[in-house]
């Protein structure tokens, strides 16, 4: 039952004074976002946004700063209210809820993860992190049991009775995330969560969170302004530039055929031993003459979906090419060492 | 390669100089190729300038007023204005007038006396000789004031000789800093372009306007040596005055007899809450009062508190200060207590909604800057003499600052910290009390503190209107200037202060963790 957990159409934030006024003029005249500026002093903030995120999924929405993305991400929970267009999360519209239905579809529903954590500083992590449980009447005794919980799923037992202030910052945004898991919500909201971190604790953390989600099947809405992270860890990317997505697609898609000049640009230094899989470099195995001495018998074999890291290391530890089986088993091509080196400098020359 | 760089960077600089040179002429409008040349010549040394420009010089406050920089307009009027009114005085002045016309009637006198003497001195009177000690006495003095105003006209010279060296001072200095103020208004312009500061008629004509105004009125005022009697003192309505002054007498009496059940309400419910407090600290035997305060020092404060505060209530206690400073502590502690009960929530709405706040922020100046004794007038119309309307003057004292502080702090709890409470569906009561209040209490117990000592303060104006305690003491020292009783009591009012203050700021610590 791959339900769309997530669904955006159409969806513009105009700020300002005028921006009923300004949406109206959009709608009839198609201005583009500096006319907007001039006419009524109103600055575009989403512009026509839509897309679909299915349970389960890590949807990354990447942009520079100013892009528009932290503002997207509060329009799915209401923290900020769209000008036009539907959001609708878990199948309800949010525009249509009631200020007690919101908070309870906040409360229950839907877990957020701040880039500058927003902990409460004079409450220990156990009352942080029980906070929307609280929130929700849950009884104290409860309350603490189910943080606990959510404490040990970011490795972080121990610190129960601290303040925040006392933890590092890793550790406060692993307070963060547990917050946000306590409530078992279905929906997971990061806003560019590891961005204030130092790199190593990043890498830590951001495979930390791959994990857990996928283990707690979280639908995650993930903003990020690193591409590399947003390859790391999203299933789905969507390219976000001055209020418009230009480009939605799996890491693969977007590095392999990126939409326009910009995400060309920022693709250009990503690494594309990862994204690449055998499948798309092997040659048939028909086709293949095998060169003379050399026998196939003893050659290793890999899956199609086999990425060229990982080919690469297989292929270090042989002088033999590398035959390609099928998810039956099958073989189906032949990876050689040229083959290998022709795929890895392949795309990134053109 | 390299050459390449060199000339992308030549073409780059040119350019540059050609783009600001733009914007200088588009900021003068008028002469924008002189002021270009100079302001380059500014901005291309790191130390002072000199530059001198002959214009400003010369038109100072013209030149100030048609370039729209209306700070160096008022100081080089000022500086002309005095020199003017220094030479002017030197050379139409009638200097030492008063003195020559004292002199010629001093003189007049003692002719006269003169007179009288010789002819009492023909007829043998024995008062002859006196007559003449008079006669050359008075001739004395005339000659002295002579001399006075012949040194007085002789002042006309040097007044005439410092005048115009200022004056010459002046025009000089105006032009020397005239474009160094310029390049700064330039530099202000760059960032705000809304900043006109170019040629414009209309300034130049405001500023002409101004100077023909003031100008000839001064040295009138100045030079001449009996002005017309409107330009020395301003011709005010006595009848306005008491017309108004009066109004007000009758408004006031007409509240009072409108809002007696009112008032009467207000200085019965003060009065009970002040019983309690009496009753509790009053009294209570001696002992268990000394008890208690000294535990809550030590718990609350720690033990150097609880030593401070052992001496300080002997000190209350040996000088028989005892009663009266239980009775102060009281009558304050009822003032605190209103004003934290109606304060506080105050000051969350002040920082919660604009209009309250703008409405709030005048009233409190007012309450605070306002001396008490105007307002200790209509307390006495309104709720007569004794404790509970000596208690509304303190609060009207003590209030703004638990007002003001708490609206700071709760102003000042980080939005995101508000946000992320938000995100997790909490609702706006529970964001006040178990967010905003607990982030913002170091702020709202440092109100409370201020609000306390300042209600301390005015022990001595409250007992004015018959708020009965400490103040009453210091104030007997003064109407009998009893110097070493007033400073016994004036020293028990600061202990008493102290205690609190202590104790309060005891409490505070443990609630006031860092933030984040």
């Amino acid at each position: 039952m791959a339900t769309d957990v997530i669904q955006l159409e159409n969806v513009w934030k105009i700020f300002g004074k005028n921006s009923e006024l300004a949406m109206k003029a959009i709608n009839e005249e198609g201005l583009d976002k500096a006319t907007v500026l001039e006419r009524f002093s109103c600055v575009v903030g989403i512009a026509d946004v839509s897309f679909t995120v299915p349970r389960g999924e890590i949807f990354c929405i990447m942009g520079l700063s100013g892009s528009g993305k932290s503002t997207l991400i509060r329009h799915l929970n209401r923290l900020i209210e769209p000008t036009a267009g539907t959001i609708k999360v878990l199948d309800r519209d949010m525009s249509a809820l009631s200020n007690d239905e919101l908070r309870g579809m906040r409360a229950k529903h839907i877990g957020m993860v701040f880039q500058h954590m927003a902990l409460l500083p004079h409450r220990t992590v156990l009352d942080n992190v029980a906070f929307p449980l609280e929130v929700q009447d849950v009884p104290k005794f409860k309350r603490w049991e189910i943080s606990q919980h959510a404490l040990s799923l970011v490795n972080l037992n121990g610190f129960e009775d601290r303040l925040p202030h006392q933890l590092s910052g890793g550790m406060q945004q692993r307070v963060g995330l547990a917050r946000a898991l306590a409530s078992d919500p279905e929906v997971l909201l990061m806003d560019e969560p590891f961005s204030a971190l130092d790199p190593l604790i990043r890498h830590e953390l951001q495979n930390q969170f791959v994990s857990l989600t996928k283990t707690l099947q979280k639908t995650t809405v993930f903003i990020t302004h690193d591409l590399d992270e947003a390859i790391r860890i999203g299933d789905r990317i969507a390219i976000m530039k001055d209020g418009r997505l230009i480009q939605i697609g799996t890491p693969e898609e977007i590095v392999m055929q990126p939409a326009d000049d910009y995400v060309a640009d920022f693709v250009k230094g990503i690494s594309n031993l990862k994204l690449i899989s055998a499948h798309s470099i092997m040659q048939e195995i028909n086709s293949y003459t095998v060169p003379e001495g050399i026998s196939l018998a003893d050659a290793p074999r890999a899956k199609e979906d086999t990425n060229l890291e990982h080919l690469i290391d297989i292929s270090i530890t042989t002088p033999l090419p590398i035959i390609i089986t099928n998810a039956q088993g099958v073989d189906i091509g032949i990876v050689s060492k040229d083959t290998l080196l022709t795929g890895i400098k392949g795309k990134g020359d053109e | 390669m390299n050459n390449t760089t060199i000339k992308a960077n030549v073409s780059d600089d040119s350019s540059m100089q050609h783009a600001q040179a733009e914007s200088v002429h588009r900021f003068t409008e008028r002469q924008g190729e002189y002021y270009s040349a100079q302001f380059e010549k500014i901005q291309s040394s790191n130390r002072l300038t000199v530059t001198f420009n002959p214009k400003a010089a010369l038109f100072g406050p013209c030149w100030a007023a048609a370039r729209n920089i209306w700070g160096f307009f008022w100081l080089s009027t000022f500086a002309l204005l005095f020199s003017l009114v220094q030479l002017g005085r030197g050379l139409w002045g009638e200097l030492g007038a008063d003195k020559l016309a004292q002199a010629a009637r001093l003189s007049d006198k003692s002719q006269e006396m003169a007179v009288k003497a010789q002819s009492a001195l023909e007829a043998g009177a024995a008062n002859a000789a006196a007559l003449l000690r008079n006669s050359e006495n008075l001739q004395r003095a005339a000659d002295n004031a002579l001399a006075a105003a012949n040194e007085a006209a002789q002042g006309a010279e040097q007044l005439v000789i410092w005048g115009s060296v200022f004056l010459i001072l002046v025009i000089l200095i105006q032009g020397f800093i005239a474009n160094l103020v310029y390049e700064k208004k330039y530099c202000q312009w760059r960032i705000n372009n809304s900043e006109k500061s170019g040629f414009s008629y209309p300034n130049l004509l405001l500023g002409l306007a101004m100077l023909t105004m003031i100008l000839p009125l001064m040295l009138y005022r100045f030079t001449a040596a009996k002005p017309v009697e409107w330009l020395t003192a301003f011709p005010a309505n006595k009848a306005i005055f008491n017309s108004t002054s009066s109004w007000l007498d009758k408004a006031f009496d007409a509240i009072a007899l409108q809002g007696a059940g009112f008032f009467d309400g207000i200085t019965y419910s003060i009065r009970i809450l002040l019983d309690g407090l009496e009753v509790v600290l009053v009294d209570t035997p001696w002992p268990v009062t000394t008890l208690v305060i000294l535990f809550m020092a030590w718990r609350l404060a720690g033990p150097r508190v609880a030593i401070f505060t052992i001496a300080a209530l002997s000190y209350l206690a040996f000088l028989g200060y005892w009663e009266k400073s239980m009775a102060t502590i009281a009558l304050l502690g009822a003032a605190a207590t209103l004003c934290v009960l109606v304060g506080v929530p105050l000051g969350i709405v002040c920082a919660k909604n604009r209009t309250v706040d703008s409405i709030a922020r005048p009233v409190l100046d007012f309450m605070q800057t306002m001396p008490a004794f105007v307002y200790l007038i209509p307390i006495i119309a309104f709720f007569g003499t004794g404790k509970p309307p000596g208690i509304l003057a303190t609060i009207i004292f003590g209030m703004p600052p638990v007002v003001r502080l708490t609206a700071l702090g709760i102003k000042q709890v980080p939005p995101s910290i508000v946000e992320g409470a938000l995100a997790f569906g909490c609702s706006r009561r529970k964001l006040l009390l178990d967010v905003e209040i607990p982030l913002a209490m170091t702020n709202i117990m440092a109100g409370i503190n201020q609000t306390i000592l300042m209600c301390l303060s005015m022990v001595v104006i409250a007992s004015l209107i018959g708020a009965e305690g400490l103040g009453t003491d210091v104030l007997m020292a003064l109407q009998f200037a009893a110097k070493g009783q007033g400073l016994l009591a004036g020293l028990a009012i600061l202990f008493c202060a102290m205690i609190i203050d202590r104790i309060v700021q005891g409490c505070v610590k443990p609630t006031g963790r860092p933030a984040g």
